[in-house]
């Protein structure tokens, strides 16, 4: 069945950058926000905006997403004709590969987007935290004629060198492309989110796999081969939050900017909901004793202790006399009594044994060696053990380097 | 287990319920910060193993239907089987303004459904029982214990509106059915019958020949000399919605760990509809004690020996002691509730004083402004 646009979902990247957090499943599959994964983000995002067919490219550790993503009922996304479908490297007659790069894992799927022969193909990744209409960009495409849209949003100039720049004219045509320049002539920083008229990008994809010393990443070579040709691309201004939670550092971040409406992330906001797949449990018990301060919490949990500026996700056992304060608890994390916990990451379902220490405020150790500090999911801190700020943990509780 | 079915009867005559029964059946009151009512049976069913439910409806049922919906939260959307509706045009007299008149005349009623039920055992249970029943386990003594009915009964003799009791005789047989006595005595009926789809289907049949329409009056009143009829005493918590005292009463002993353990125990997990809301979220200058709090709440006030369901906002300078708030109330600035229920998307203007009392409390319908 013809469909207007397809959004293709890159989702099968590991994120080594969030180390031990995704040693056993992929980045989108990571927990955010108390409450969401960040694929939900994406998912929801298309849901929000009509988009009824989704094609989820996976790869890393697989596992935990698939059985997260379901049927896709949980975005109202599972649909006779469209829905959410799992796209996963496959062997074919000519032998089996993994994805290549992004644009090769949009090239093995061809076959997936010629099933609904869309007019309009909308890439997207799963490492971003935002909320945003895909189908005012998709208009702004059409209006423009253009073969491929990118959605850029104005960044701080002295972080512009972090990013893809675009350089673009008066009208917002793009001009000139450039990856992490140390000079940026603009500050539109690319956000990962392409839309595409199908027969175009099909035609630079086959060309693109036929260049033994093409990466097949869209950054790389799809976009400047586009630019090179002279097709009509233009950028899409975006404003509003947007966060990149590739590193542990930003996925703290952006998980702190949820308690603070300034920062421009609105959960609440119930007029572009952000759906999540979340197992039913009873509504969070705060206790006789409970201190909480400027956090958020979840379904499933029990607080007995004292828990401040932090986001604790389902399921969270805070004990009588334990504090919490600036963390981000996954599901299932139990913090036991008198345990203090600052600063840090824990990983689903992580247990800090009574009277132990995990992570340090900065204003509490030398500076320099001042880190969050982040246990692997699983990772079992027995009682009265000390971890300083910085360190990270694996599942079996042993060092790991930051 | 495929081999035993369930029939939900949910209606209306429940008029101690007052405001929070004007719209709704009992079976739909949200319950315990962010369920429904008949969330626990329909729980209770699906943790047993059963796959076919039929919710026999009577009135007002506009907000069961929208809470049921396929019976996708509970796995009952099913090709085969799974959640049937049974709504009042089934019934073969007009129902109109007359009363419920008893559970074998609704059960006449859907006759052609019963026929067709696959499993050989059919439990009969309510909308309104608040529950974490071991179905299985009760199946499996219902069968060894080859009686003909088996009753579910609380080991207490607590009061209820229009409440029945059983005495019990030294192998558990039911030797007395006592209806809405005077003086309770024995042990509180939960309204949970274990019997044989076969048993069913001629005591239907008996009794709709006979103009018989109370399960209790015309079946375990009228039959206990004939059948073997026995009780099976569960100890855990059990609720049954029926007044506003009730209401009260046993939604607050959910702030104590043990009936909490007791009711959502993890083994049997109690399902609900999913809300969609973010997470709940506690300002810095927010105190909240005591208190069950559900998803999308947000807290700038003060919250006290309270249950708030969804998306309840209590702004900063208002206070909630000893109240239940249905999903999305607003308690406007400086105000402040003791002991008050407010229904769905109440709001409280800054600075209103409202106070009911434990045994009392104040009841505020549904999107009402004060």
């Amino acid at each position: 069945m013809k469909k207007e646009c397809v959004a293709m979902l890159l989702a099968g990247g590991q994120g080594s950058r969030l180390r031990v957090l995704t040693e056993e499943m992929a980045k989108p599959a990571v927990p955010f926000g108390g409450k969401y994964r960040i694929i939900d983000f994406p998912l929801s995002n298309c849901a929000n905006s009509g988009i009824d067919t989704v094609g989820v490219l996976t790869q890393y550790r697989p596992l935990e997403l698939n059985s997260y993503i379901g049927s896709g009922q949980a975005w109202d996304l599972d649909y006779s004709d469209g829905g959410v479908h799992i796209l996963p490297p496959y062997q074919s007659a000519a032998g089996a590969s993994w994805f290549k790069g992004t644009a090769n894992a949009i090239y093995q799927n061809m076959g997936f987007l010629d099933l609904y022969d869309p007019d309009y193909v909308l890439i997207l990744s799963g490492d971003h935290v935002y909320k945003m209409n895909y189908a005012k960009m998709l208009d702004f495409h059409k209006a423009r004629g253009a073969e491929c849209t990118i959605s850029v949003m104005e960044v701080p100039w002295d972080e512009a060198s972090r990013f893809g720049i675009m350089n673009v004219d008066g009208e917002d045509r793009i001009t000139e492309f450039q990856e992490k320049p140390r000079e940026p002539k603009s500050n539109l920083a690319s956000m990962g989110i392409y839309v595409f008229s199908w027969k175009a990008l099909r035609s630079y994809l086959c060309a693109d796999e036929e260049d033994p010393n093409s990466e097949n990443d869209f950054g790389k070579n799809i976009i400047p081969a586009m630019l090179s040709a002279g097709e009509r691309m233009y950028a899409y201004r975006f404003s509003g939050y947007w966060k990149d939670v590739g590193t542990l550092e930003s996925l703290w971040d952006a998980n702190m900017d949820m308690l603070s409406p300034a920062s421009g992330l609105d959960l609440l906001d119930e007029s572009w909901p952000i759906y999540a797949n979340t197992r039913s449990s009873p509504a969070a018990y705060l206790g006789p004793r409970a201190e909480v301060r400027h956090s958020a919490f979840n379904r499933g949990s029990e607080i007995e202790g004292t828990v401040e500026n932090s986001v604790l996700s389902q399921g969270v056992i805070v004990e009588e006399g334990a504090s919490v304060s600036y963390s981000v608890l996954l599901p299932g994390v139990r913090v036991e009594r008198g345990a203090q916990v600052r600063y840090a990451i824990l990983g689903e379902n992580c247990r800090v044994g009574a009277e132990a220490r995990v992570g340090a405020a900065p204003e509490d150790c030398d500076p320099d060696a001042w880190g969050l500090a982040v246990l692997a999911p699983e990772c079992d801190v027995a009682p009265g053990r000390k971890v300083k700020a910085g360190i990270m943990l694996n599942k079996r509780g042993e060092e790991r380097a930051k | 287990m495929r081999e035993l079915h369930g029939i939900i009867f949910s209606y209306e005559k429940r008029n101690e319920l007052y405001e929070l029964a004007e719209k709704r059946t009992a079976a739909s009151l949200p319950f315990g910060g962010r369920y429904r009512c008949v969330d626990f049976v329909l729980s209770n069913l699906v943790n047993a193993g059963v796959q076919d439910v039929g919710v026999v409806l009577h009135g007002r049922y506009q907000s069961l239907l929208d809470h049921l919906g396929s019976g996708k939260s509970w796995d009952l959307s099913r090709k085969r089987g799974g959640l049937k509706i049974l709504p009042p045009f089934a019934y073969q007299r007009a129902w109109g303004e007359v009363a419920f008149r008893g559970k074998m005349e609704a059960l006449a009623g859907v006759r052609s459904y019963l026929q067709e039920i696959r499993q050989d055992y059919v439990v009969l249970t309510e909308g309104d029982l608040v529950a974490n029943l071991p179905l299985q386990e009760i199946l499996e003594e219902h069968i060894r214990s080859g009686a003909d009915i088996t009753a579910v009964c609380a080991d207490d003799s607590d009061p209820v509106e229009n409440g029945a009791y059983f005495e019990l005789d030294g192998e558990g047989r039911v030797s007395q059915v006592l209806v809405q006595p005077h003086q309770p005595r024995g042990k509180r009926s939960l309204e949970t019958y274990l019997l044989s789809r076969d048993l069913l289907l001629k005591l239907v049949d008996d009794c709709a020949s006979r103009d018989c329409t109370s399960f209790r009056r015309d079946v375990l009143q009228a039959r206990r000399e004939e059948l073997s009829i026995r009780g099976w005493v569960f100890h855990g918590f059990a609720a049954q919605m029926r007044s506003i005292r009730d209401y009260y009463e046993r939604s607050m002993q959910l702030l104590h760990r043990d009936v909490r353990r007791d009711l959502f125990c993890p083994e049997r997990p109690i399902r609900a509809k999913s809300a969609d809301k973010s997470s709940a979220y506690l300002s810095p200058e927010a105190v909240c004690r005591n208190s069950l709090i559900a998803d999308g709440c947000k807290i700038e006030g003060t919250v006290e020996d309270s249950i708030l369901f969804p998306g309840v906002t209590v702004e900063s300078g208002a206070t909630v002691r000893g109240c239940i708030l249905f999903k999305e109330t607003i308690v406007r600035r400086d105000a402040s509730l003791r002991c008050v229920i407010a229904d769905k998307r109440v709001q409280v203007q800054p600075g209103r004083h409202l106070a009911g009392h434990e045994t009392y409390p104040l009841v505020i319908a549904k999107g009402r402004v004060v």
